[in-house]
């Protein structure tokens, strides 16, 4: 029988996020520093070819709407106070529609809140960013395989979607270390950028099939390129409420719906005949994981759904809770943002809730929920 | 000797959008002609622009064009001038107008100092346009006085502010027949280049040249020599093939998931303590786990330290029950006195203990951790030491983990003295 060998080190999320960021092509990181983000930037300059120290975080998005403009693949790393200050920057390259990367290190709020307290509180600020709520991709890892695989499937949503992308973690993922296995870490094919072939006119924002326009970068020697923010259509003229332009607007949201399969992600653990449920995201998978191992060990059947991709949602997630009489959605803040996200603010019946600000949730609590 | 080939157009053919009379188009005709002169393909030129009636140049431009939000033109352009800096001849011209740079001016203070090749034009008509004349922070001193408006409180020179910031030239002009010649030059130097081009606005404003020249500030030129900032890819190395990897050398009889609580103050390798603690476990075979916590100021106050450790799998990382608690400081003490409890092994620092905290906690563990070691290294000591009476993992896991460090014979050190005393006793 051959035997596997491991390699194990002590590691943390943020280094496995950068790493594999670079391996799939993203190849600058722009940041301002901001507690839980302080290993990502120490990461982020040791590993991106090229790194900017921005000197707020407005300046932080517009740099690097720039740099994607032109054709690079920039990164950040933030927490809500500098998110909060990103807001209308994102909104600008979520319409000029251009790719970059964008983590967020969840913090204890509300404002400064508590810098070295986790929380999983910043969901709902990107279900409503944009403006006029449109979707932007956010990926949530659950464990550190998960901190490596989502910031590479985020580099190519980010180019294959023409967008922003948000990958959602919190304090306690990203600045504790672990013993891990680096063989678990699967191979990265680097993002490949090549330019379309075009015939005739290149019309900048003209979309075929799969709703997203093809990229050149701003400077290149063959097409003019035009972008804006402003409402505007496919040759990126500004329009007020033209039907061409209403029609554009409208595929910032469609192009994604229309691939939500390649959107979606999550891990389904079930048992025969389990009648119940229990859903989570990111810091509360660990909690989760111990929880069902228990209930399992007591002779107990619960199935465990940890969504990756929190936003847009899928009816897939939909139609996996609603199979379940007895659900718990277990997350570490104050009124259940997924869930109000997935069912509105109103209780529902078969759903139990498991909310908690300040501290994780544990296992046990989760297991009190089931009672 | 003359050339037939046509003058390359960087305006395209629409109609120009500004008020009759309005300044603006003097500085755009000027700007086509220069970029004519200096013979930039259109393809080599990115016009970035924002909002204001500054922006409604965006559709003039047959360029590559970049249309973004208000006051933040000087940021976009620099970051698409920091994309394209190693694709030499292409050239970013950023527009702005007064209440944008009054927004921005921190990003053109930024791109001055970062002199990053790129030209910004700053469409200076004392006034927002768009809105209905309000002043900006560019409005001068004699504009305010004619409107009676913030009379007592000077505009920004956003030339001199420009130059101080590291810019590589700055040129106020306000006579229209000389904006050609000094955009000509601006373009021509590389480096971060800016132009504030004086602008009427017969709407709200100056109506004619005349009254607008007796409002506005001198003309000015400052410039630095200083070379353009030149934008690089740096060669780096995998973080993954730089970890170390852990081989399992020893072993543990660890039978049931432990939490180890490390509490001391910042600066007494407290955190270092723990990591190593936590490598030592995986030196025998352990899973483990740690997670330091301080307060934002780094420096000062409390640092705590959780270290778990299972034969199994470890998911959750929270530690709400440590099984052992280490303390040496007050400021340790501080931090975790509300964590304490009975079922715990508490080892304390013996000068710590207070006749309360012993009779609450009478089975807690006194130890002169201060004398087996000095400040920065009473952590590690200490660590040793319950080691060495809980037996969790063999001593020399925890040796072979401090040498890793380069300091590792100090390391080593400290460990040694901490069991030679205690073979001593």
């Amino acid at each position: 029988m051959e035997t596997i060998e491991k390699k194990i080190t002590l590691t943390d999320g943020s280094k496995l996020m950068i790493e594999a960021l670079v391996q799939a092509g993203a190849d600058t990181f722009v940041a301002y520093p901001i507690t839980p983000s302080n290993w990502m930037y120490r990461y982020g300059k040791e590993r991106f070819p090229q790194f900017y120290a921005a000197p707020d975080e407005i300046t932080t998005l517009q740099w690097m709407a720039g740099m994607s403009a032109a054709g690079r693949l920039p990164v950040t790393s933030s927490a809500f106070p500098g998110i909060a200050l990103m807001v209308e920057s994102i909104n600008m390259a979520f319409a000029m529609e251009l790719p970059m990367v964008i983590i967020v290190t969840q913090r204890l709020g509300p404002s400064t809140g508590s810098a070295t307290t986790g929380a999983q509180g910043d969901l709902s600020l990107l279900k409503g960013i944009i403006s006029g709520g449109y979707p932007v991709p956010v990926f949530s890892p659950s464990s550190f395989e998960d901190m490596w695989e989502l910031s590479e499937k985020a580099v190519k949503t980010a180019i294959n979607f023409r967008t922003p992308v948000f990958l959602l973690t919190s304090k306690e993922m990203v600045m504790y270390q672990k013993a891990f296995d680096l063989n678990r870490l699967k191979p990265i094919n680097k993002v490949e950028r090549k330019m379309p072939e075009i015939q005739g006119e290149y019309v900048p924002y003209r979309a075929g099939e799969n709703l997203v326009p093809d990229f050149i970068p701003l400077g290149n020697d063959e097409h003019q390129v035009r972008i804006t923010a402003s409402t505007h259509d496919e040759y990126a003229n500004i329009r007020k409420n033209d039907p061409e332009a209403l029609a554009n607007t409208r595929r910032l949201q469609e192009k994604f719906m229309k691939r939500i399969d390649e959107l979606t992600l999550y891990d389904l653990d079930k048992q025969e005949g389990s009648q119940k449920l229990l859903v989570t995201w990111g810091i509360t998978a660990d909690a989760a994981r111990d929880a069902i191992g228990q209930m399992r060990e007591n002779g107990d059947k619960v199935d465990l759904l940890v969504v990756k991709s929190l936003l847009p949602v899928s009816d897939e997630i939909y139609q996996i809770i609603e199979k379940y009489p007895q659900v718990v959605i277990a997350e570490e803040n104050l009124n259940g943002q997924f869930k109000e996200i997935l069912y509105g603010v109103k209780p529902v019946k078969n759903i139990k809730q498991v909310n908690k600000m300040g501290n994780m949730i544990t296992p046990e609590e989760i297991i009190q929920a089931f009672v | 000797m003359t050339t037939n080939k046509p003058k390359t157009n960087y305006l395209t053919d629409k109609k120009f959008p500004f008020c009759p009379g309005c300044g603006h188009g003097i500085t755009i005709n000027a700007l086509n002609k220069a970029l004519q002169e200096l013979n930039y393909g259109p393809n080599d030129v990115v016009v970035v622009s924002d909002i204001g009636c500054s922006g409604l140049i965006d559709p003039l431009f047959a360029t590559h064009t970049i249309h973004g939000l208000h006051g933040r033109s000087p940021a976009l352009g620099l970051g698409v001038a920091m994309g394209l800096n190693q694709n030499k001849g292409k050239k970013v011209i950023t527009f702005i107008g007064d209440g944008g740079a009054t927004i921005g001016l921190q990003h053109i203070l930024e791109a001055a100092r970062r002199n990053v090749d790129m030209t910004l034009i700053v469409l200076n008509n004392l006034l927002y346009g768009m809105t209905g004349g309000q002043i900006s922070g560019l409005s001068t001193q004699k504009y305010k006085e004619i409107i009676d408006f913030e009379q007592d409180i000077p505009p920004f020179d956003v030339i001199q502010l420009a130059y101080a910031s590291g810019a590589r030239m700055a040129v106020r002009v306000n006579a229209p027949n000389k904006i050609k010649e000094t955009l000509k030059k601006a373009i021509e130097t590389e480096g971060f280049t800016i132009v504030e081009a004086a602008s009427l606005c017969p709407s709200y404003g100056m109506k004619r040249m005349n009254e607008l020249v007796e409002v506005i500030e001198e003309e000015n030129i400052l410039e630095h020599e200083r070379p353009a900032t030149q934008i690089r890819d740096n060669q780096t190395q995998s973080l993954i093939d730089k970890s170390l990897v852990i081989q399992k050398k020893y072993d543990s009889d660890l039978k049931e998931r432990k939490g180890i609580l490390i509490a001391g103050s910042a600066g007494g390798g407290v955190q270092s303590a723990a990591k190593y603690l936590a490598m030592a476990g995986i030196f025998s075979g352990l899973e483990a786990t740690m997670k330091g916590e301080y307060p934002i100021t780094v420096g000062t106050g409390f640092s705590v330290a959780e270290v778990i450790f299972d034969q199994k799998k470890i998911n959750y990382t929270g530690l709400d029950k440590p099984d052992y608690f280490i303390i040496v400081t007050q400021d340790g003490l501080d931090k975790v006195r509300k964590k304490l409890h009975p079922e715990a092994k508490i080892y304390i620092e013996e000068k710590l203990v207070t006749p309360e905290l012993e009779q609450e906690f009478p089975a807690l563990i006194k130890v002169p951790f201060s004398r087996l070691a000095n400040r920065k290294s009473m952590a590690l000591a200490a660590v040793t030491y319950v080691l060495n009476k809980e037996g969790i993992l063999p001593i020399d896991a925890l040796k072979e983990a401090v040498s890793t460090h380069r300091l590792k014979d100090i390391f080593v050190g400290v460990i040694d003295k901490v069991v030679g005393s205690l073979v001593e006793n």
